[in-house]
């Protein structure tokens, strides 16, 4: 009785995707940079090109973020690892390029079966016991040494020099007076793609109904017969298979060291909460804008002054809407 | 009154907490074993060379950290991410004052430790006032501390990313806090602050303050409807776990010389008092204590058995990682198989 | 349960003293080995060079062993012990002092600033001479410390003469340069060869139009900085940072294609390594860099870097050269006081002079009272193809320079 309740809830909790907050952070991006444009005193060419860059950078951060909001929405888990997967996916697909020779937009298809099953396997041995338990600190603890793990392996099999991945689309075009080069659209397109079809397959599918099922009450959606162990592994893979398109897309516009990823982990856990646990739209918006806040930012605030910019954002969402963009009450 | 109603489920410390005869049986022998503890420990640096001494040293500080970073999360139930902030303010107050000022580090230890517990009570009051809890509140703290880390690089006054070196004086001073190289004085002082941490740990949890927080911790709707002022039993935990890890940031700028912005507030420090804790088991009085003394040594131990490996080990020899690598398994083997951290599994196997 | 405490203290206790025990002191006394402690990042983020460094080092002793010891100490042998420091400094610390305990009588190290100066307050505490290979802040020497002393030029000295190379190219090309705008990473090492290549430059007619800091984490596109560089109008664009952002603005120069003469970097990490070519491609490609470098036209560099790569299987960075170098300042100090003891040790590198140096520098190694190498200083590479040439100054050339060095975009 009352699981059904709690499940019908679920989806409402979980991934809401009311057009408000959609219309509401639009209207106030466009609003704060048709202000600098007006009354910023630099030059237009240069804003045009930071909020492109802004755009194609929030756009890997959605990648990174969109794995993570799912782990940490429907497992509770704060998942440190998240970047050193990124690392790991990263060299997987350098790995498949620089052995078998492989075009690296083929490899990173082939980086997602992989680090899908690695997903599962870390939820699988490493995590479920804890989380079942309901604990954050073990799963936390549990992330934190693989993260070193991870970062230390990648070390010992492909040494700490920086490594770099070709692209058969080298180069870069302009639009609207600005430049983009072609990997980092390739990877922003990566970017949309993956989150238009995580959120079909969490809204069209048994699958994506029993995650929101689990996400909304664990113990309710074992009551009416969802393999919740399941459901957890299932969700680390989905979310650690994300992280692999992520890597592969980034590759060609990253020097690899084997913790390379790590910077990522922080900044993607601001675009969680700030689009709302568990939501894949909030996670998309939420890494458009910090990448915009932070590229925009720099023009105004150099150096690391851009980067606080970004944590004042992340605060004040957590006073003010804890919940985040896309999340319910 | 509540003091003697607390709830068994409060009462990880207190065997049978409702007989108040027992309850002073618990805080007596919680302090022989710290004395007793404090006395075999204060040995070791007969033992120990000058290196095993400062890995010894290091574990104090990390120990510090952990009783301090327990007091709040463990025992008030606010998991805090960002106990970077609070060691760094310490660190940062020591080495401003004695570096810019020339004022001796043991007023540091007690300005540092009030204005770390001001910053931390004001912190936690903001996060307590918009209801965050559980992950929120230590991704709040950890954003806070993240931004104390910014802030300090952009700061002239603070040498930006350049960092304060202490001088070394010609001759040991104790007003100064300097002795020599490897001086076992080196090692007693921070155990004394760790007695001194510990006790304080004891003797919060016996307060009516202590059992307040934990009741809170515990059942908020309840003990606020017992007329317990949740916020403020919160607040007074908060203060004591700020001000107690400000003191061991103090000693760590006396100690090693030297503080720059990632030694301070990095996030990898608040991430060196959550380990030791977590390991030792959150919420009792000598988990933290006991973790650190596990985990501070074990990277160091890990390092030199990897360094002249057993034969059959040795082609494993100079791969740069595998320490580290090893490290992080056993953390997480650890971590899996006790998941109530050492003390706790034992204390629980121990009773039943 | 004051039982379960009493005997885990016990335990610990026992643990302890048994991992502290674990590590016998092979002192310098025994049969004629003289042990000098490398201290470098071979785990972490920096793992990379740090693991090439201590290679260099390592290969250095072996190579002076072989060639009959320290003549001085009767043939003794020399032996290195290695420390991880991590890339943490307090973990630096207490690696330096282990290594001590251990009969260091001499340490090289650390690659990064902030792990040098722990470890630099150990060595002068514990008075055993520290010969820093790599670790460019101006402040490490600035402490009065008597056992520290650096090979490499410092922050300043980098500025300075990387502005004076900027200039001189400018003139014997015809192309006179008169203003830069200058991109480097926030932080004590941007700031302190900025400061320094600003003063020189205006000495120089060099105006530096516009000065752009970037951070040194979360930095993954720059091309908004670069575009901010090139608004200002200027001759050259000069970087100063590490590897990953030197890739980026590389990158982001060919991208933008501003009307440039060059982009110019001083003490970057990325512009002379040897993965820049590979890594950049195209966009590399005529980038200059002013920086410490080893020599390549030298014979003895020639051979040291096939026997390096042909034992570890990689080239032999600049950085790994220095290493190499430091542990032969290590080794001409032993041979020059004939003494194995820290402070006779310390008397003669402060006063030795290693005609020799395995680095392009002005002269022969030699110490001032800061303990900084007095010759120290950069030269001017050149990416042209797969390689990284030497172009300025004449004497060290190896390729000629292209300038203005925008041919290839």
């Amino acid at each position: 009785m009352t699981s059904t309740t709690t499940q019908g809830e679920g989806p409402t909790r979980f991934v809401r995707v009311g057009r408000h907050p959609t219309t509401v952070v639009s209207v106030t991006v466009v609003l704060l940079l048709a202000a600098v444009f007006a009354v910023g005193g630099k030059d237009n060419g240069l804003v045009t090109q930071s909020i492109v860059t802004g755009l194609l950078l929030g756009g890997v951060y959605a990648l990174v973020s969109i794995g993570l909001t799912l782990i940490f929405g429907v497992l509770g888990v704060v998942n440190f690892a998240q970047g050193s997967m990124l690392t790991m996916s990263m060299y997987v697909v350098y790995a498949l390029v620089s052995g078998p020779g492989l075009p690296v937009y083929l490899a990173t298809l082939l980086a997602i079966p992989v680090m899908f099953a690695f997903g599962m396997f870390v939820q699988h041995f490493l995590l479920n016991r804890l989380t079942s338990t309901g604990s954050h600190e073990g799963p936390l603890l549990v992330t934190l040494g693989l993260q070193l793990l991870i970062a230390n392996v990648l070390l010992m099999i492909f040494s700490g020099r920086p490594k770099s991945v070709g692209t058969p689309f080298d180069g870069s075009f302009e639009m609207l007076g600005a430049i983009a080069s072609y990997s980092r659209v390739i990877a922003f397109a990566g970017a949309v793609l993956v989150g238009i079809a995580l959120t079909l397959v969490l809204r069209r599918t048994s699958l994506g109904l029993s995650i929101r099922a689990v996400a909304a009450n664990a113990q309710g959606a074992a009551l009416v017969g969802v393999n919740v162990r399941r459901v957890y592994a299932l969700t680390f893979g989905i979310g650690a298979a994300s992280v692999a398109v992520a890597g592969g897309l980034m590759t060609p516009f990253t020097s690899l060291t084997p913790s390379v990823g790590e910077q990522f982990t922080i900044l993607a856990f601001v675009i969680v909460v700030l689009g709302g646990l568990g939501s894949v739209l909030g996670a998309t918006i939420g890494g458009l804008v910090i990448g915009l806040v932070q590229t925009v930012g720099a023009l105004y605030l150099p150096g690391t002054g851009s980067l606080i910019l970004v944590f004042a954002v992340f605060v004040m969402v957590l006073f003010l809407r804890p919940q985040g963009l896309y999340g319910a009450k | 009154m509540t003091d003697t109603t607390a709830r068994p489920a409060a009462a990880h410390e207190l065997p049978a907490a409702d007989d108040p005869r027992l309850k002073d049986t618990w805080a007596r022998r919680q302090l022989l074993v710290l004395v007793a503890g404090v006395a075999v420990l204060s040995t070791l640096p007969l033992f120990l060379g000058e290196q095993a001494q400062s890995v010894a040293i290091r574990t104090l500080i990390f120990a510090i950290m952990a009783v301090g970073w327990n007091l709040m999360s463990g025992f008030g139930g606010m998991f805090s991410f960002g106990h970077a902030a609070f060691f760094g303010i310490g660190a940062y107050t020591g080495a401003y004052l004695l570096v810019d000022h020339g004022i001796s580090p043991w007023i540091s230890m007690v300005v540092a430790a009030v204005l770390s517990a001001a910053v931390g009570v004001a912190i936690a009051y903001l996060c307590l006032r918009y209801k965050l809890a559980g992950s929120y509140f230590a991704l709040a703290t950890f954003a806070f501390a993240q931004m104390f880390l910014l802030i300090v690089q952009n700061v002239d006054a603070l040498h930006k990313t350049e960092g304060f070196n202490v001088e070394i004086l010609p001759s040991d001073s104790w007003s100064m806090l300097q002795f020599q190289q490897g001086d076992p004085l080196y090692f007693w002082i921070p155990l004394a602050i760790l007695a001194a941490a510990v006790l304080v740990s004891i003797l919060y949890v016996r307060s009516r303050a202590g059992q307040y927080a934990q009741a809170v911790r515990d059942d908020e709707v309840a003990a606020s409807s017992l007329g317990i002022n949740t916020m403020r039993a919160r607040l007074i935990a908060v203060a004591l776990s700020c001000g107690v890890t400000a003191v061991a940031g103090v000693y760590y700028t006396q100690y090693y010389f030297f503080v720059g912005p990632e030694q301070a507030f990095g996030s990898a420090v608040s991430v060196e008092a959550i380990v030791p804790a977590v390991i030792g088991g959150i919420g009792t009085i000598w988990g933290p204590v006991i973790g650190a003394m596990v985990v501070g040594p074990l990277s160091e131990l890990v390092a030199t058995v990897l360094r002249n490996p057993p034969g059959f080990l040795s082609f494993l020899q100079g791969t740069s990682g595998l320490d580290v690598a090893v490290y992080a398994t056993l953390l997480i083997v650890i971590v899996i198989v006790m998941p109530k951290g050492i003390f706790g599994t034992i204390r629980d196997r121990w009773r039943s | 349960m004051k039982k379960i405490a009493s005997v885990m203290t016990a335990l610990v206790v026992a643990g302890g003293l048994a991992a502290c025990s674990g590590s016998d002191g092979g002192g310098s006394s025994e049969s004629g080995t003289v042990t000098i402690g490398s201290i470098h990042p071979t785990s972490g983020a920096l793992a990379g060079v740090g693991g090439l460094m201590d290679d260099g080092a390592k290969l250095a002793v072996d190579d002076i062993n072989a060639a009959g010891g320290i003549k001085a100490l009767d043939g003794a042998k020399l032996k290195l012990s290695s420390g991880d420091s991590q890339g943490k400094a307090e973990v630096g610390q207490s690696e330096a002092q282990r290594l001590i305990a251990d009969g260091a009588v001499a340490l090289v190290g650390t690659y990064q600033s902030d792990v040098t100066q722990n470890v630099a307050a150990v060595a002068e505490r514990g008075r055993v001479p520290f010969v820093i290979d790599v670790a460019v802040d101006d402040k490490i020497l600035q402490q009065g410390y008597k056992y520290a002393f650096r090979v490499q030029p410092d922050a300043t000295s980098m500025g300075t003469s990387g502005a004076q190379s900027l200039a001189k190219i400018g003139q014997d090309s015809g192309t006179p340069i008169t203003s830069v705008a200058y991109l480097h990473i926030e932080g004590a090492f941007g700031d302190s060869v900025f400061k320094a290549f600003e003063a020189e430059a205006a000495a120089q007619g060099i105006t530096s139009v516009k000065e752009i800091t970037y951070p040194a984490t979360n930095f993954s596109d720059a091309t908004t900085q670069v575009r901010e560089a090139a608004a200002a109008k200027p001759d050259v664009i000069v970087a100063t940072g590490y590897y990953p952002d030197g890739v980026l603005i590389a990158k982001a120069v060919s991208e933008l294609k501003p009307d440039i003469q060059g982009l110019y970097g001083i003490a970057n990490g990325a512009f002379d390594d040897g993965s820049f070519p590979a890594a950049s491609g195209e966009s590399g490609q005529n980038v200059l860099s002013a920086n410490y470098h080893y020599d390549a036209n030298d014979e003895r560099v020639a051979d040291i870097r096939t026997r390096f790569e042909a034992k570890y299987g990689k080239p032999m960075e600049t950085a790994s050269i220095l290493s190499y170098q430091a542990v032969e300042v290590v080794a001409a100090g032993l041979e020059k006081s004939g003494s194995d003891d820290p402070e006779k040790l310390r008397e003669a590198i402060a006063g030795i002079s290693i005609d020799d140096p395995l680095l392009a520098f002005d002269g022969p190694i030699t110490f001032d009272e800061r303990g900084q190498n007095e010759n120290a200083t950069v030269i001017v590479m050149q990416v042209q193809g797969d390689n990284v040439e030497q172009v300025f100054p004449q004497e060290f050339s190896t390729k000629d320079l292209v300038f203005p060095a925008t041919a290839a975009r």
